[in-house]
C-alpha cells in the first residue's frame, strides 16, 4: 500500500518532469527529396537535441498510413516517395507533431 | 622646438580625425534564419558598409568553406568573381551560391588573400564568419572553428531581436583576447544581391562619425556585449588579434569579423 502510493508519486512526478521538459522546446522537422525516388527527414527539437525513436508516418491524403517507421539514431528517417499525394507526419507526442505536406517536400 | 611639436600635433590630430570608416569583409545573404532550406545566393564584399562607401578589390580568397554538424565542406571553387557597385566605386567581389540541407546551423567562413590597404601601407586580412540557420534548428552556432581570429558568438547571430544584446568571445590563436578592440558597423545602405551594388537609400544618419564605426572593447577574458538598436545586419570586427603580423614585410592586421542579424518585434 504505501509502496504503492510511493510508486504512484514517482510516476507522477516523472511525468511532471517530462513536462516540464517538453515545454522548453518545440519540435522540427524538415524533409527533401534526394532526386532519386527516395525523401529523407529530419528531426530534432528547438534545444538542439535529438530527435532519435521519434514515430515517424507517411499518410495519403485520407489519412491511411502508407509507411511507418521511425527516426534513426542521426535523427533521420528515408522512405520510398508515394506516386500520389503524401504527408509526412513526425509524431513526439501530443502537443509535438510536425505535419509536412509532400507538396512542399522539394529537391 | 616648441612650435614644431604643436605643428606636428596638429597633424596628428588631423591624421586621427579623417573619418573613421571601417573595412569590414561581409559575407552577405538577405535572410541568416530560414524557415525551409533552399539555394540560397551569397555575395563576398570587402567594403565600408555604413557608408556603402570604398569597395576594396579582393583577390582570390586562401579559403572559404562551411560548417555544418561538425562537417567541413569545401567552398572555394564555387565562387565566382563579381564587380560590386559601391556609392562612390566599385571593386572586384565574389558570388556563390550554397544548396542548404536538413536542418541545423551552416557557419560560412572565408580567409581572404591579404589586402594591401596603400593609404596606411599595411596589409588587412578580415577572417569573416556568418552563419545561416534552417528550421531553428540548433548545431553549430557557438563552436569554435579553429581559425586564426575568430569571434565565437554568445548568442546566436541569427535569432536577435532590435533590442537584444548580441554576445561573443573574442580569439585569436585559440585564446581569448584580453580588451580587445572591436569595430562594430551597421550595413546602413541596403545590399542589392540582383545588381551587385548598395542601395544610394541610408537607413539611419549617423550625428557624427563616433556612430559610423562604433568601437568597444572586450573585457578581460574577451568577451564583449553589444545592444543592438536597430533591425537589420551588424558586423563585429575585432582588430589584429590573430597571430600573423606581417606579410611580405610589412605590417598586417588579422582581424575577426563576425555578422549579425536583428529582427523588428510585430
Amino acid at each position: 500500500m504505501f509502496n504503492g502510493k510511493i510508486l504512484w508519486i514517482g510516476v507522477l512526478a516523472f511525468e511532471i518532469f517530462l513536462c516540464s521538459s517538453a515545454f522548453a522546446h518545440t519540435p522540427l522537422c524538415s524533409c527533401y527529396d534526394n532526386g532519386d525516388g527516395t525523401v529523407t527527414c529530419e528531426g530534432g527539437f528547438s534545444d538542439g537535441s535529438s530527435a532519435a525513436g521519434v514515430e515517424m508516418r507517411v499518410e495519403d491524403q485520407n489519412g491511411k498510413i502508407l509507411i511507418k517507421g521511425k527516426m534513426d539514431a542521426d535523427s533521420e528517417f528515408s522512405f520510398d516517395k508515394p506516386s500520389g499525394p503524401y504527408k509526412v507526419i513526425f509524431n513526439a507526442g501530443e502537443g509535438h507533431v510536425v505535419e509536412i505536406d509532400g507538396k512542399e517536400i522539394v529537391e | 622646438m616648441k612650435k614644431v611639436i604643436v605643428v606636428l600635433a596638429g597633424w596628428m590630430l588631423l591624421a586621427l580625425t579623417e573619418p573613421a570608416m571601417a573595412h569590414f569583409q561581409m559575407i552577405y545573404t538577405p535572410d541568416m534564419a530560414l524557415e525551409k532550406t533552399k539555394t540560397i545566393d551569397l555575395k563576398l564584399v570587402f567594403t565600408h558598409p555604413f557608408e556603402a562607401g570604398h569597395t576594396m578589390d579582393m583577390g582570390k580568397p586562401e579559403q572559404y568553406f562551411v560548417v555544418c554538424k561538425g562537417k567541413k565542406t569545401d567552398l572555394l571553387p564555387t565562387l565566382k568573381p563579381i564587380t560590386w557597385t559601391s556609392l562612390t566605386n566599385s571593386g572586384l567581389a565574389y558570388e556563390t551560391t550554397f544548396k542548404l540541407r536538413g536542418m541545423g546551423d551552416n557557419v560560412f567562413c572565408l580567409v581572404p588573400s591579404p589586402y594591401y590597404e596603400k593609404e596606411e601601407d599595411c596589409y588587412i586580412q578580415q577572417i569573416t564568419k556568418m552563419i545561416v540557420n534552417t528550421v531553428g534548428f540548433p548545431t553549430d552556432w557557438d563552436a569554435e572553428i579553429g581559425l586564426p581570429a575568430e569571434i565565437v558568438p554568445l548568442d546566436k547571430p541569427y535569432a536577435l531581436w532590435t533590442g537584444n544584446v548580441f554576445r561573443g568571445i573574442v580569439k585569436g590563436d585559440g585564446k581569448s583576447v584580453p580588451f580587445a578592440e572591436i569595430e562594430v558597423e551597421y550595413i546602413n545602405h541596403q545590399p542589392l544581391s540582383d545588381k551587385n551594388a548598395f542601395a544610394t537609400k541610408a537607413e539611419v544618419k549617423a550625428p557624427q562619425d563616433a556612430f559610423v564605426t562604433m568601437t568597444i572593447k572586450a573585457n578581460e577574458n574577451g568577451e564583449f556585449a553589444f545592444g543592438i538598436p536597430k533591425a537589420g545586419w551588424w558586423g563585429f570586427c575585432a582588430l589584429g588579434v590573430g597571430p600573423a603580423k606581417e606579410h611580405n614585410g610589412k605590417e598586417m592586421s588579422q582581424d575577426a569579423v563576425i555578422w549579425v542579424q536583428a529582427r523588428d518585434m510585430k
